[in-house]
């Protein structure tokens, strides 16, 4: 993937240059909106996106029902008015622990971005724009991790501390456990992307013009190289929330994801598996949902890098 | 003749040269997976000793126990030492089974493991490239647009999604007496179609994608042009001229489908409760025996590597044009 954001090089310089150059068209460039909102794929990706949020953040209050209170009357459940998708073998009603499901992956995944921009976008920046030994080192850091194929790392660390951190400090400890250790398999690629960026910004008029006018180097990368890699990023991060959903989920089937009764969407599939035959719509309610977050995901990230660098295509 | 000579001499010379960088980075690479992996071991919370001693706990059998291990040592030592049994493949003990080498209890789950990740690279390839090339042989048609979803859908779709799709077919067909599969188990062949069918479909997927592309690209080259304009027929062309050459960057995929394997081999295995190295770590991790997991971490670790290499090196036998820079 090579991602490229749209240039935002300071107003006076650019400004001339577009004056010398006289436009073709007498239009205004297509703004990032414009320029998302464009395609019906980026529309209806964003709509989606934002449904799934609104419904991890506020399902609780548009479906007051607890999704760990047993309803004992109802035992794996068809459809129902009372339990609209039905309930499992403990008379959970499936709709709410779908919201709480959905909740908990999306907010690994959020908490997984966080970290990779933090770590791996601030290392990358550090790598792409001081090189030499910083580079160097950075890079060797990335590849101690990539000599682990996959999930592996991950997985280590999850089967190492993940019992004593649950039992130490709690659920909500477990589960930044489980995002920093799919953090720990996912920095160096954020930190590729943007250390690649920032070495082509780095040689730009731009960031030449500003150290000429004795901006220091906090100051351009804070204000020039930094702007311009934040598309990158955002684009990067989208795309990789659904290797961050499979992630957490994939750790869930070996046990060392979100522990009961705490759910996600991963972990939901993975428990109804085996009563596939006695209650098929406790597995295919999640499946569907995590293909709509990975569809709906990928989609959206390629709007993004669509709508961030409108010349490639 | 000297000339042929010296080029031959010259691609040795280069292909050498290849192969130390390919060996400083390979240790490099091997000692990240071994110290990491030792390190998060040591780091590990709970005194193993004390878990292995369980309720009957007196100074002397600690003593003995600690130093059988090999814990009484300085961290460093421990590594060197950890290391250098792993080069001579000892894995160390495991913590569960008092006393049995590591080696042992992985050796059973390196074959299964490897058969089923082995069938699954096949039935990719197998799958892959006819329609890879039948998509790209016609192009923008309904077969090609129909190929190019399937192939998006199987690659995205995850394996844990898939497999209880599949055990619901199958169970239908069960119930509606038709010819149907075991959901799971090991020990006779029909035991491998769901499993391998299941870790192949991802790269199904991709192998489509790749081929298509490469062979899209080939397509348009002016060799290609002159070949159909001097009067070759059509599907000389494309056996001669267009396959072997589009072919050639599905060589690169073996290392990215390696290391897809691993991951995937987890939940297969698990899933289809196959006695793999998979399995074994999993239930490794379930009696917190850190030797084992770390075994098969640093094993899983090692196969990718070496599959790189592989797909390196042969991706350089097959193209000399490719130049060895890594």
């Amino acid at each position: 993937m090579n991602v490229q954001p749209e240039q935002t090089a300071p107003s006076a310089v650019c400004g001339l240059a577009d004056e010398l150059q006289a436009p073709d068209t007498l239009r205004a460039p297509a703004s990032f909106w414009q320029r998302l909102l464009r395609s019906r794929v980026g529309v209806v990706s964003l709509m989606v996106v934002v449904l799934l949020l609104v419904a991890a953040l506020f399902g609780p209050l548009l479906y007051p029902i607890d999704p760990t209170r047993a309803d004992f009357r109802s035992i794996n459940a068809a459809p129902s008015l009372a339990h609209p998708l039905g309930t499992d073998r403990l008379g959970h009603d499936t709709l709410a622990r779908l919201l709480a499901g959905l909740r908990v992956s999306l907010l690994v995944a959020a908490v997984v971005e966080v970290i990779n921009i933090l770590v791996g976008g601030l290392l990358g920046l550090l790598a792409g724009y001081f090189g030499g030994w910083v580079d160097t080192v950075i890079a060797r850091l990335a590849d101690m991790v990539f000599a682990f194929p996959g999930l592996l790392l991950a997985i280590l660390v999850g089967a190492v501390f993940g019992q004593w951190v649950t039992e130490h400090y709690g659920s909500t400890a477990r589960l930044v456990l489980v995002a920093a250790s799919l953090s720990l398999v996912g920095w160096p690629l954020m930190a590729r992307y943007v250390r690649g960026q920032t070495l082509s910004l780095r040689e730009r008029d731009f960031v030449l013009a500003a150290r000429a006018l004795g901006q220091r180097e906090r100051g351009i990368l804070w204000h020039h190289i930094l702007p311009n890699v934040a598309g990158l990023v955002i684009t990067a991060a989208t795309l990789d929330v659904v290797n961050a959903v499979v992630g957490e989920a994939t750790l869930s089937l070996l046990g060392l994801g979100i522990q009961s009764p705490a759910t996600s969407i991963g972990k939901m599939i993975v428990e109804a598996t085996p009563q596939l035959s006695q209650n098929a719509l406790l597995v295919l309610a999640p499946a569907v949902t995590l293909a709509i977050i990975v569809l709906a995901f990928s989609f959206l990230g390629d709007g993004l890098r669509q709508a961030f660098n409108p010349g490639e295509r | 003749m000297p000339l042929r000579t010296t080029y031959v001499a010259r691609r040795c010379i280069t292909m050498l040269r290849f192969l130390a960088r390919r060996g400083v980075s390979l240790v490099f690479v091997l000692f990240s997976l071994t110290f990491l992996t030792f390190m998060i071991g040591h780091l590990a919370p709970g005194d193993p000793i004390l878990v292995l001693m369980g309720p009957r706990r007196d100074p002397a059998t600690y003593a003995r126990l600690q130093h059988l291990y090999g814990l009484d040592q300085p961290l460093l030592v421990q590594y060197g030492n950890y290391a250098l049994g792993l080069l001579r493949g000892d894995f160390g003990l495991s913590f569960q089974y008092e006393g049995r080498p590591v080696r042992q209890l992985i050796a059973q789950g390196v074959g299964i493991s490897l058969t089923v990740g082995g069938l699954a690279l096949a039935l990719s390839l197998l799958l892959g490239i006819p329609f890879g090339m039948l998509a790209a042989l016609r192009q923008h048609s309904l077969a090609d647009r129909g190929i190019v979803s399937v192939a998006l859908a199987l690659y995205a779709i995850p394996s844990f999604v898939l497999i209880p799709v599949l055990w619901a077919i199958n169970l239908a067909a069960y119930r509606a007496g038709l010819p149907s599969l075991p959901q799971a188990g090991w020990g006779r062949p029909e035991h491998l179609v769901l499993p391998v069918l299941v870790l192949a479909a991802a790269n199904i997927g991709y192998v489509i994608q790749l081929t298509r592309s490469a062979m899209l690209e080939v397509l348009r080259e002016d060799y290609v042009r002159t070949a159909r304009a001097k009067g070759l027929r059509y599907w000389v062309v494309v056996n001669r001229h267009v396959l072997r050459n589009a072919l050639l960057p599905l060589i690169t995929f073996i290392g990215p489908a390696a290391a897809f394997l691993v991951t995937g081999a987890f939940v297969v295995e698990v899933l289809f409760n196959i006695p793999g190295m998979g399995r074994i770590a999993v239930e490794a991790v379930g009696r917190r025996d850190y030797p084992v997991i770390q075994g098969t971490t640093i094993i899983l670790g090692i196969a990718v590597v070496l599959m790189n290499l592989v797909s390196d090196l042969l991706y350089h036998v097959f193209d000399p044009r490719i130049q060895l820079i890594d």
